[in-house]
């Protein structure tokens, strides 16, 4: 590896990637299978996509691709020779994984995240120097913008995942596997990351991407294959034809269909106009401030947020003023008021990091409001004069039936290394009173695979993990029910489901607040979309809107044509970050 | 080879057979040490076991080391059970001790033991869990580390009890007045005669009980179910509406609570009175008896009747080798522990298991 410092050229003009396949791959999980006899080759200089249904086994088949997981039985060819079972050989062969949850130092920089485990030295020392000539030539000539100097907590989500994409390419993988890359990009990011991946591909690497979006795979896959409880049941390659216009849609139909199998179809429901009704929820000017903490698990808040409320109020830029005290704390929402009727869906559309989870947890009253006020029927909920305990808040939004599903479910949702069981009850142990059949009820609510309420939360795949959670938070009576993310990872039929569900609870009378990096999920559900930008509410669009006129919202006057932010000189992070021109 | 010890580990993964596993090399290590201390190896070893299991009266002397030992081992499960480490146990119990006896000198003479012993019991709780919650309001609210809190909470009773004994309480011999024998507790000789001249008393039993009814509340209870949940993950406790600085101190209320029952089998079972250095060390002990046995109440017995039976031996041998040497045989016992523990865990690259087989067609 300390040869590596000699040689700045980029990895990225090296030949062809490796061609890899799984033959007849058996994979178990205790008894349970995963991936059965599996076959599959992929070709290098091509993207291909790997689809299914959540618990299909697409993760367990990336994963054996890339030596992180050991078939059971049968192996795996790299350029036709067995590839030996742990993660350095696959690194020795020039493959790559990026898991779906970042695996990055948050306290380090992104150079220092890429050099980690493959620190170029020289006499003794690292050389930094050489390590970023690398990884600059690599990102620029892939099209991977990244700011090597910023510690990863500061980045943006698309660009933590540059950054993932820089790292493995910087070990010189030549076969780059994704698992999920696109499940928390906006819309701009998908396409941006999808131009990097046909670089890539151009330049020969192999490309492997796991994915539940559908619309993607025909809009930038080469090759598609279709996984169905551990098996390969459907395999096409595409042609430029298919991308667009009626070939596409016969297509998406085709996938969709292989997809979901014999289960039936379900169709969503029109949803019922608006009712002039009281609203339900409001958000008088609230101001949040930025916790940075994400355990804040104790004691009765700091007077931070007051110190917050001030400066909302007295009309400076807080933006301004706060980064010039504590650099790292920006107010997170600031000054938002919306109000959200009985039976009425409102979504929340925004690029990641412009206050959508601070929004979030200030309504769940996980962190204290810095000013303006929450009402539930007419009656305060939070406001920031009260000094109050996280637990009051919280359990006080609970008792008034505001019910949040939070956008990261290992931080927020489940207890991971408690059972499925206890998970479906958190928390509510002093209102049912009946556990068993809650927790019944709970888990055939949208089928959690599998069905066994003794396994560890930890166990289920993440689109299962995610319908526990929606599943409990649907049957918890609320009147207010505040959503981020809520089908994220979850497979299409699942996804139909709990849209269903959550526009029967508003046709019951809930007022519903979703957040969402979807926006074709947006358009689906909401009567309408506000959109968030650097904390603030910038705009309201029909569900009709464009990609085009919300994309414009979210990111303000400074839209620019895809192909020229992928290429921008300027680092778009600006852009990203919300920051102010 | 190593892949063939770790096989071998893992189909030993039981926790039982694990100490058992522990105990075999421990007492391989006892007959070195008694080599290398000049002693006959299987003499030591005869002498460890004729003053242990060997005898009614070693038996008896067993128990009342694991009484102490119950006791502490379950405090520290308690707290461990919302992720807080209770190192501060070796205060609660000689804070609690040194109340019991006290008030136990100056019960009234004619009060009947029906009265005096659960009264016994309920001041040894409220000091035990007074002087723990102290640490617990300490992190749960201010957010003091429990480990340096707790630390800190021992010396100050260090230096405390001598104090109290000599200045407030006029005891130069650093030993309280006797307490009244309403308010002490039976000895197991008087059931069992085998036991006799033992210091085993009915602490015992009630160690055994206390530990069982402990261990099916914290899995049964809905407190004692949040528990463990705020101990896996207090973010997500927090955002689902359990309250977790409360859960926090009740959790180390009961710790403590169970710590200062320690006072039964000691102050009320066996001394009759509070001296200094009673119970003293058990704190620590106690905590490397639950993690050998945190799983279960049958586990946390066991591992009490292991730590208890090394202490008694170490006393037995003293003649033939220093006594120190069942202090590095406690030591190897726990190091022993974790590391079959280690080696029966599968080998895990990055973050998924690997089986251990693959095959290219």
């Amino acid at each position: 590896m300390n040869q590596a410092a000699e040689h700045v050229r980029p990895e990225g003009s090296r030949g062809s990637g490796p061609r890899l396949a799984l033959a007849l791959a058996t994979r178990l999980f205790e008894d349970r299978v995963a991936v059965s006899s599996l076959s599959i080759t992929l070709e290098p200089g091509r993207i291909h996509a790997l689809v299914g249904e959540n618990g299909a086994g697409k993760s367990t088949a990336l994963k054996m691709l890339a030596g992180v997981l050991a078939p059971s039985s049968g192996g795996v060819l790299v350029d036709g020779e067995p590839l030996a079972p742990h993660a350095q050989a696959a690194l020795d062969r020039k493959i790559g994984l990026v898991y779906q949850h970042f695996m990055l130092v948050d306290v380090f920089t992104a150079l220092d995240n890429i050099m980690l485990g493959a620190e170029p030295v020289r006499r003794g020392r690292l050389d930094r120097a050489t390590a970023r000539a690398r990884a600059g030539a690599i990102a620029t000539e892939a099209g991977l913008e990244v700011r090597l100097d910023s510690s990863v907590s500061e980045l943006s989500v698309g660009e933590k995942q540059r950054l993932e994409i820089v790292r493995v390419l910087f070990r010189g993988a030549r076969a780059v596997l994704l698992d999920e890359p696109t499940a928390v990009l906006a819309p701009l990011e998908v396409a941006e990351l999808y131009g990097t991946l046909r670089r890539l591909a151009a330049g020969g690497a192999t490309i492997v991407v796991v994915t539940h979006r559908l619309d993607e795979v025909v809009r930038f896959a080469d090759e598609v294959t279709v996984m169905r409880r551990g098996s390969k049941v459907h395999h096409e390659s595409l042609s430029e034809d298919s991308r667009s216009g009626e070939e596409a849609s016969v297509l998406l139909e085709r996938l969709t269909r292989a997809v979901m199998g014999d289960e039936p179809m379900h169709t969503l429901t029109p949803r019922p106009l608006a009712l002039v009704a009281a609203p339900l929820l409001e958000l008088v000017g609230l101001s949040v401030d930025n916790a940075g903490s994400v355990d804040n698990a104790g004691g009765v808040d700091n007077a931070g947020g007051v110190d917050g409320a001030s400066g909302a109020a007295d009309g400076s830029d807080p933006s301004t003023r706060k980064q010039a005290s504590t650099p790292k704390r920006r107010p997170a929402i600031v000054d938002v008021s919306l109000a959200v009727a009985a039976g009425e869906i409102v979504g929340v559309a925004g690029i990641e990091g412009n206050g959508q989870t601070e929004l979030v947890r200030a309504l769940a009253g996980l962190v204290p409001l810095a000013a303006g006020m929450v009402r539930v029927n007419g009656d305060v909920l939070f406001t920031p004069e009260l000094a109050e305990t996280t637990a009051v808040r919280v359990t006080r939004a609970r008792a008034r039936g505001l019910v949040t599903v939070h956008e990261d479910r290992h931080a927020e949702e489940l207890v991971l290394d408690a059972t499925v069981r206890d998970n479906l009850v958190l928390g509510e142990l002093a209102q049912l009173a009946d556990e068993g059949a809650t927790q019944a009820r709970r888990l055939s609510r949208f089928a959690i695979e599998p069905a066994n309420p003794a396994f560890l939360a930890r166990q289920l795949s993440g689109g299962n993990q995610q319908k526990l959670v929606v599943a409990r938070a649907l049957d918890r009576g609320a009147t207010v029910l505040v959503l981020a993310q809520p089908t994220r990872g979850v497979d299409i039929g699942t996804a139909r489901v709990i849209h269903q569900a959550i526009t029967d609870a508003a046709a019951s009378g809930a007022a519903v607040l979703i957040v969402s990096a979807d926006l074709n999920e947006l358009r689906t559900l909401a009567h309408r979309i506000v959109v968030l930008r650097q904390g603030s509410i910038v705009g309201e669009l029909p569900p009709s809107a464009t990609d085009e006129e919300l994309g414009r919202a979210m990111l303000g006057s400074r839209k620019l044509p895809n192909s020229e932010l992928a290429n921008s000189a300027t680092p778009k992070s600006d852009v990203r970050l919300g920051n102010s021109p | 080879m190593s892949a063939v010890a770790a096989r071998l580990a893992r189909s030993l993964t039981p926790p039982r057979v694990r100490v058992l596993f522990a105990i075999a090399g421990a007492l391989l290590l006892l007959n070195l040490l008694s080599w290398a201390f000049g002693a006959a190896p299987l003499e030591t070893l005869a002498e460890a076991y004729s003053g242990t299991w060997g005898t009614g009266y070693g038996i008896g002397q067993v128990l009342f080391k694991s009484t102490t030992l119950l006791f502490t081992g379950l405090a520290f499960v308690v707290a461990l059970r919302v992720g807080l480490f209770n190192i501060g146990a070796e205060g609660q119990l000689g804070l609690a001790s040194l109340g019991v006896a006290v008030l136990g000198s100056r019960l009234p003479a004619n009060m009947p033991a029906l009265v005096a012993i659960p009264l016994m019991l309920a001041c040894a709780i409220a000091i035990g869990a007074g002087y723990a919650g102290l640490a617990g309001v300490l992190r749960a609210r201010l957010g003091v580390h429990e480990i340096i809190s707790g630390i800190m909470l021992n010396r100050v009773v260090d230096v405390v009890l001598p104090w109290l004994l000599v200045a407030v309480l006029g005891a130069v011999s650093l030993r309280t007045a006797n307490i009244a024998p309403a308010a002490s507790l039976m000895k197991l000789s008087a059931v069992v005669n085998s036991l006799a001249g033992s210091a085993a008393s009915i602490a015992f039993p009630l160690a055994v009980v206390v530990v069982f009814a402990t261990f099916a509340w914290l899995e049964r209870s809905r407190v004692g179910r949040e528990f463990a949940w705020v101990g896996k993950s207090p973010s997500v406790c927090t955002a689902q509406g359990i309250d977790v600085p409360k859960r926090r101190v009740q959790a180390m209320l009961l710790s403590g609570a169970l710590a200062g029952l320690v006072a039964t089998g000691t102050v009320l079972g066996y001394e009759g009175a509070f001296e200094l250095g009673l119970g003293a060390g058990a704190g620590f002990s106690g905590i490397a008896v639950a993690m050998l046995g945190r799983t279960s109440p049958a586990a946390l017995i066991f591992s009490a009747l292991v730590f208890g039976t090394l202490a008694q031996a170490g006393l037995a041998i003293n003649a033939l080798v220093p006594r120190e040497a069942m202090g590095v045989l406690e030591a190897v016992v726990i190091l022993l522990v974790g590391a079959v523990a280690i080696a029966a865990e599968p080998e895990t690259p990055l973050t998924e298991p690997v089986a251990p087989k693959v095959s290219a067609p």
